[in-house]
């Protein structure tokens, strides 16, 4: 039976302390790089294929003219219509069990589609193994009941996992408690991700976060439209070739005028 | 800490100021959103709003080193407002006694004051008692001489207007935050405060802690659960390493250093044992003897007799009035009085104030040993960027030593909880764990002591010196036993009360410090830490159970926590004089009418309405009550606000005297000073970033260095605006003692101060860094900024408040 | 080769014809084997799909040369309509679907040509531009990209399903036609039915080549 787990990201808990960066660079063995302070606490820059999950650092002034730190720990979302899953030629990309996405990476052929498809951005390429990386929720401790590196790491209980509806429900009920422009971003869109938000601001204050993620237009059309009408095209067009032959006939060249030797003369 | 990190999620107001909570104790924050969940007010007072502002209610910007402005203002504010808990202030504080009449207090100074010397007499700064030598107190608290009184009149300076003036914190912030937290002083309130290395580096540091100690008795929040003054200790043992005397001017257990005039442990007694003539005075520290022999016993063993004194003697004395801090001995090194160096598990070079003396006093020794997890900054100084290694004549040792997980032993959190840690892995290549180093460093020695002879061999060669484990290794649990303490001899204990005798074998673990004696019967190496064994030898730092009957969070069966697994200190303060719990939802503590049900509590006596029996519950002081008036500081019985050695200012808005007038100066050529000098405008502040430890070995490991990798200089965007400076520029940061190059981080976090009427603006950047790694790392240690001066009772450094330029570099 | 049949192609034609042709070809198979989880397979026959990839980029680049020279070949010829006969060819169907009386006479290519000629130049281009930027994304805006991929695929049904189309109709749709693609040599009785204008015109402006006539190329091979 299908056991949909969500991890709940719970912002107003985060202290922005990247426990979890480390945790998952640790357990998914995953080297750092040499970086340089840009003028921000975030590092690396943004998501890389070393860098499955990332604190993002943000001074946002409110209307009040107070300034607010936001942190946000992005990474895959795991939807549940997932682009890079539709996208992905070979089927590297795959749903678990648990409904996170996972990836084979034998089979990852390194063509970045998924890349584009991605409506969070969250694929990285890799050039040294021509693969693209990215958070698998820790299948492989998930298949143990083991909670994912980040979970296991958070000091203040920001991060948590568990039964999706039961998270779903702590998430509103947590915003509800909150108050304010508190809401829960994640379950209304690409039929409901698997990593949900309980964010303390408005979803568009963020930097980085789509306020409302789809699959984009472009992939639908592709894989929904012109992926069947492809196969459509061309059958229809041999259906009608062979029906023309058989109705219509060919077109034959007059047998009088295929005069053997009629140009020797 | 005197409370607990669990114990936070109890408090109904959270004060954390001169802490970067959020950033470098991430676990404390656990508890602190606890307590927020139900819904306690969570305050964070810094100069920099940071990662834990981010969390708080609300954040109120401070100017780095005026926090006892901010404090005495709140006192003012509660007493004013009549906000105090008054029958805990009567009580359980010393607030009723009278101050003796010849204490004053003038233009900053208190009586007593040798100008010279820059140090007080402190024979006026006593509370009066009768003739049977019990404190007299008037419990209306209206003499004007009364403790009270006189704390009142010493903050009446302390109004809204002038402490705004001088912390740059606007009045309607201060009153937010005074009302606010004043609120816990209603019976059912606690409020706690959490303090760390923001209060500790300042020339007043000491006195900062007081400040709010005071506050915390006027609340009646010492003792009780969510309250308390908490200590967020920077490193996972540093509490273990106070307790078990990693300081000059103290023994293990807190016992106090003898001097040179001090020569006989008669005399070491007399002076040190704390007497009380009060009934009603617990007195613990009558208790010292005990303690002092105990100690000499687990010194030196059998060695130690009654009749030398148990090796009394062979105990090194401080020169009476010298100082050995690490500001001292950084001065000294620097003078050329220093030959030798043990550099063990630390990184001077980076982490000690005013790098540029620190390192030209290194190059002054004649051998350094560094005892370190990587190279280091200290270690390699002989070859940094600009020094002429030519011209250094030091020999330098780098010993590889084992990291913490690599090692077994007890570990001790800011919680006073001791709790037993397994080793994980080996030490790689050469590394040996630290008490290994140890071993062999003495064993060495006593050979050549043994063979050599020497001045004065008896105290090395006498020690009691078996804690190896049968592969000859360093045997920790054998240390930890030892600390804990046995009977040295068959021993039968006679209970004063009911008469019944206790029958105990040499060789067996104490199994509590009110069974150490004083005529070397017992030894004990630490006596907080009797009692982390059980009388069978069974460890009770390795214990891991998980009940919380109370639901408070004590976990009495996790771990030890000193003294006897009391996870509260002072808990009989949590009760009224009838022994009722103040907050009924919260029973710390409560007395049955035979005895005390929760915590363990301080002591088994009933509580203060039992006349002939009942006892104050502060045992540790020897008038049993909390000090609102405190003698112990050498600066003054009440905090008073003093400038830093550098700011903005030149004339204290408070008092005639600019600086902590007790504080020592030094006076080397590198010790320049710019106070309130335009050359440098700007306050600055230093710190530690979570991503780092303190001196930045954490750059060696590739994750850390990738999420902070280089030095920053934390700048608001006014102030970089109107100096041309845009986020990641390159910049220089200069004091009148050095400069460093590092990047600018222009934020809006940062906001000027409004300072006597001055725009003051302040900056700030981390100590974690130095040129050794990574590699190609510039020289951006932040200390070359800071200066050598610290508090005047602890001599911890100034870190955290002097004056800078910065420029475009 | 037979004494009187007419050339219809040279040999440089009909190298790039193949071409563009085979590459095509390989091209819509490695897509389609891309496209299509069912046709994974298809990469397994390469040892894998990372090989069909490395096939279809390099096959794509392979395509594009061919397709420059195809273009530069025929767009004289194939690229332009000439009116009003090429619009009463393209009202009639070609003949193809109906009976049509009088169908205006064709030159060397017919309408139908015209517009497969063109769809392949257009669509070719598209595909070979979209394909180099879903080859290259991170050079470009991910808007572009993802517009590429719809660009990309549409190509592939407008191509894959003219190619059936000409398929039938250069083997069993229109019998005879086959050879100018392999020979170049065609019957004269084919080009009569096929394409009268051009025979005229060869004949008018003695180009006409005919096999094992006094009119052949210099080189004495005809």
């Amino acid at each position: 039976m299908k056991k949909e787990l969500v991890k709940l990201i719970d912002l107003s808990r985060c202290t922005a302390c990247r426990g979890c960066q480390v945790a998952c660079k640790q357990w998914n063995e995953l080297p750092a790089k040499r970086t340089k302070n840009f003028g921000s606490y975030q590092n690396p820059p943004d998501l890389q294929w070393n860098t499955w999950t990332l604190i993002r650092f943000q001074e946002h002034e409110k209307k009040n003219g107070k300034v607010n730190w936001l942190f946000r720990k992005d990474g895959c979302m795991h939807c549940t219509d997932a682009a890079c899953i539709k996208v992905c030629p070979t089927g590297a990309l795959y749903h678990t069990e648990f409904g996170s996405v996972s990836m084979h990476a034998d089979k990852c052929i390194g063509c970045k589609a998924c890349i584009t498809a991605c409506p969070f951005s969250v694929p990285k390429y890799n050039a040294d193994t021509n693969k693209i990386a990215k958070c698998d929720l820790c299948y492989t401790r998930l298949q143990v009941n083991q909670p994912p590196a980040c979970v296991l790491s958070c000091p203040t209980g920001a991060l948590q996992i568990g039964a999706k509806d039961a998270m779903i429900k702590k998430a509103y009920a947590r915003a509800e408690e909150l108050g304010g422009d508190a809401n829960v971003y994640g379950d209304k869109f690409v039929d409901g991700t698997h990593v949900v938000y309980i964010l303390p601001e408005r979803a568009d204050v963020y930097e980085h976060l789509p306020v409302d993620p789809k699959v984009p237009l472009e992939i639908i059309i592709w894989k929904d439209v012109l992926k069947p009408a492809g196969l459509l095209a061309a059958g229809a067009v041999v259906a009608g070739c062979f029906l023309h032959y058989i109705t219509h006939g060919p077109k034959t060249p007059d047998d009088e005028t295929t005069c053997e030797g009629g140009n020797k003369s | 800490m005197t409370n607990h990190y669990i114990d936070m999620k109890n408090s109904d107001c959270i004060l954390i100021m001169g802490s970067n909570a959020a950033e470098n104790h991430p676990i404390a924050f656990k508890w602190i959103l606890r307590a927020k969940d139900r819904g306690a007010k969570i305050i964070h007072v810094d100069p920099r709003y940071t990662r834990t502002s981010a969390r708080c209610d609300y954040h109120v910007p401070l100017r780095s080193g005026t926090d006892i402005a901010f404090l005495g203002g709140m006192i003012k504010h509660i007493i004013d407002n009549n906000m105090i808990q008054e029958e805990y202030v009567k009580y359980y504080t010393n607030a009723s006694q009278i101050v003796n009449p010849d204490y004053s207090f003038k233009d900053g100074l208190f009586s007593g004051y040798d100008a010279e010397k820059r140090s007080y007499k402190k024979d006026t700064w006593t509370t009066m008692k009768d003739a049977a030598g019990i404190p007299i107190r008037d419990y209306t608290l209206q003499d004007p001489q009364c403790v009270y009184q006189m704390l009142k009149k010493h903050y009446e300076r302390y109004t809204l207007d002038k402490v705004s003036s001088i912390t740059g914190v606007s009045k309607e912030d201060l009153l937010q935050v005074y009302n606010e937290y004043g609120a816990t002083g209603a019976k059912d309130k606690a409020g706690t405060e959490c303090y760390a290395l923001g209060w500790t580096h300042h020339t007043v540091g000491s006195q900062n802690i007081r400040a709010m100690s005071i506050i915390q008795l006027l609340l009646g929040n010492m003792g009780v659960c969510g309250g308390g003054i908490n200590a967020l200790r920077g490193e996972p043992n540093v509490q273990g390493s106070t307790d078990h005397a990693i300081l000059y001017n103290i023994l293990p257990g807190y016992l106090k250093m003898p001097s040179g005039p001090v020569d006989t442990l008669a005399k070491y007694i007399e002076k040190y044992t704390s007497k009380s003539t009060d009934p009603q005075s617990v007195n613990w520290y009558q208790n010292y003897p005990k303690y002092t022999v105990s100690f000499l016993k687990a010194m030196w063993g059998d060695k130690a007799t009654a009749e030398n004194e148990f090796g009394y003697s062979w105990l090194p004395k401080l020169d009476d009035g010298k100082h050995h801090s690490i500001l001292h001995t950084q001065d000294a090194m620097y003078a050329g009085k220093i030959k030798g160096f043990f550099a063990y598990g630390s990184n001077v070079a980076v982490s000690s104030p005013n790098s540029t003396k620190v390192r030209r006093g290194l190059e002054k020794l004649k051998w350094m040993v560094n005892v370190n997890i990587f190279d280091n900054e200290t270690a390699s100084f002989w070859k940094a960027p600009g020094v002429d290694s030519n011209a250094i004549d030091t020999e330098v040792f780098l010993l590889p030593a084992a990291a913490s997980m690599e090692k077994e032993g007890s570990q001790s959190n800011s919680g006073r909880l001791v709790q037993w840690r397994y080793k994980a892995a080996n030490p790689p290549g050469d590394a040996w764990a630290d008490g290994d180093i140890t071993m062999k460093i003495m064993d060495t020695l006593r050979e050549l002591y043994k063979k050599e002879g020497g001045a004065f061999p008896e105290q090395i060669l006498n020690l009691k010196w078996d804690y190896r484990d049968a592969l000859g290794k360093f045997d920790a649990l054998k240390v930890s036993k030892q600390i804990n303490g046995h009977y040295t001899q068959d021993l039968t204990i006679t209970d004063p009360v009911t008469g019944a005798k206790e029958e105990n074998k040499k060789s067996e673990t104490v199994p509590t410090f009110a069974k150490l004696m004083a005529d070397g019967s017992t030894s004990s190496g630490n006596w907080l830490m009797s009692g982390s064994f059980d009388q069978k030898g069974l460890n009770k730092m390795a214990k891991r159970g998980k009940e919380d009957p109370t639901g408070l969070g004590l976990f009495a069966e996790w771990a030890y926590a000193w003294p006897l697994n009391r996870r509260i200190i002072y808990n009989r303060a949590s009760c009224d004089l009838e022994g009722k719990p103040y907050n009924p939802k919260m029973k710390l503590l409560e007395w049955t009418g035979e005895k005390w049900v929760g915590d363990v509590p301080d002591g088994p006596a009933p509580p203060l309405a039992n006349k002939e029996k009942g006892k104050l519950p502060f045992i540790m002081k020897a008038d049993g009550v909390g000090s609102l008036f405190g003698p112990g500081m050498v600066e003054g019985p009440f905090p008073e606000h003093y400038e830093p050695l550098e700011g903005p200012l030149s004339k204290n808005l408070m008092s005639g005297q600019l600086l902590n007038p007790a504080v020592k100066v030094f006076k080397s050529d590198l010790d320049k000073v710019a106070n309130a000098d335009s050359k440098y405008p700007y306050v600055c502040t230093t710190y530690s970033c979570t991503e780092h430890w303190c001196s930045g070995f954490t750059r060696w490991q590739p994750w850390l260095l990738e999420m902070m990798p280089e030095a920053y200089l934390e700048i608001s965007d006014k102030l970089a605006a109107s100096l041309g400076i845009k986020n990641g520029d390159q910049i220089k940061v200069a004091s009148i003692r050095g400069e460093v190059k590092c990047v600018a981080m222009v934020t809006k976090r940062l906001v000027p101060f409004q300072i006597d009427g001055k725009t003051v603006h302040e900056v700030g950047m981390p100590f974690n860094y130095g040129w050794r790694f990574p590699e190609g790392a510039s020289d951006a240690s932040a200390n070359y900024l800071t200066p050598s001066i610290g508090c005047a009772n602890t001599f911890c450094p100034e870190y955290k408040a002097f004056m800078v330029n910065v420029s475009k570099a | 080769m037979k004494i009187g049949m007419i050339k219809a192609t040279g040999p440089f034609e009909r190298v790039v014809h193949w071409c563009v042709a085979l590459s095509c070809l390989l091209l819509c198979f490695t897509g389609m084997g891309m496209m299509y989880h069912s046709l994974n397979g298809l990469g397994t026959m390469v040892g894998g799909m990372a090989n069909l990839k490395t096939i279809h980029n390099f096959g794509g680049i392979f395509f594009a040369i061919s397709l420059v020279f195809t273009i530069g070949m025929w767009w004289k010829e194939a690229g332009l309509f000439s009116f009003p006969e090429d619009w009463q060819w393209i009202i009639a169907g070609g003949g193809y679907l109906w009976h049509v009386e009088n169908m205006p006479e064709v030159g060397k290519y017919n309408p139908g040509q015209k517009m497969f000629f063109l769809v392949v130049a257009l669509f070719g281009a598209i595909m070979v531009a979209s394909g180099l930027i879903i080859w290259f994304p991170f050079s470009f805006a991910v808007s572009l990209v993802r517009m590429m991929y719809v660009l990309h695929a549409l190509g592939f049904v407008i191509i894959f399903a003219f190619f059936f189309v000409h398929l039938y109709l250069v083997t069993i749709g229109a019998p005879g036609s086959a050879p100018a693609m392999f020979t170049g040599w065609v019957t004269k009785a084919w080009v009569k039915k096929q394409h009268p204008k051009w025979l005229k015109e060869m004949e008018e402006d003695g180009t006409l080549v005919v096999y094992g006539e006094e009119k052949c190329s210099k080189k004495g091979r005809c």
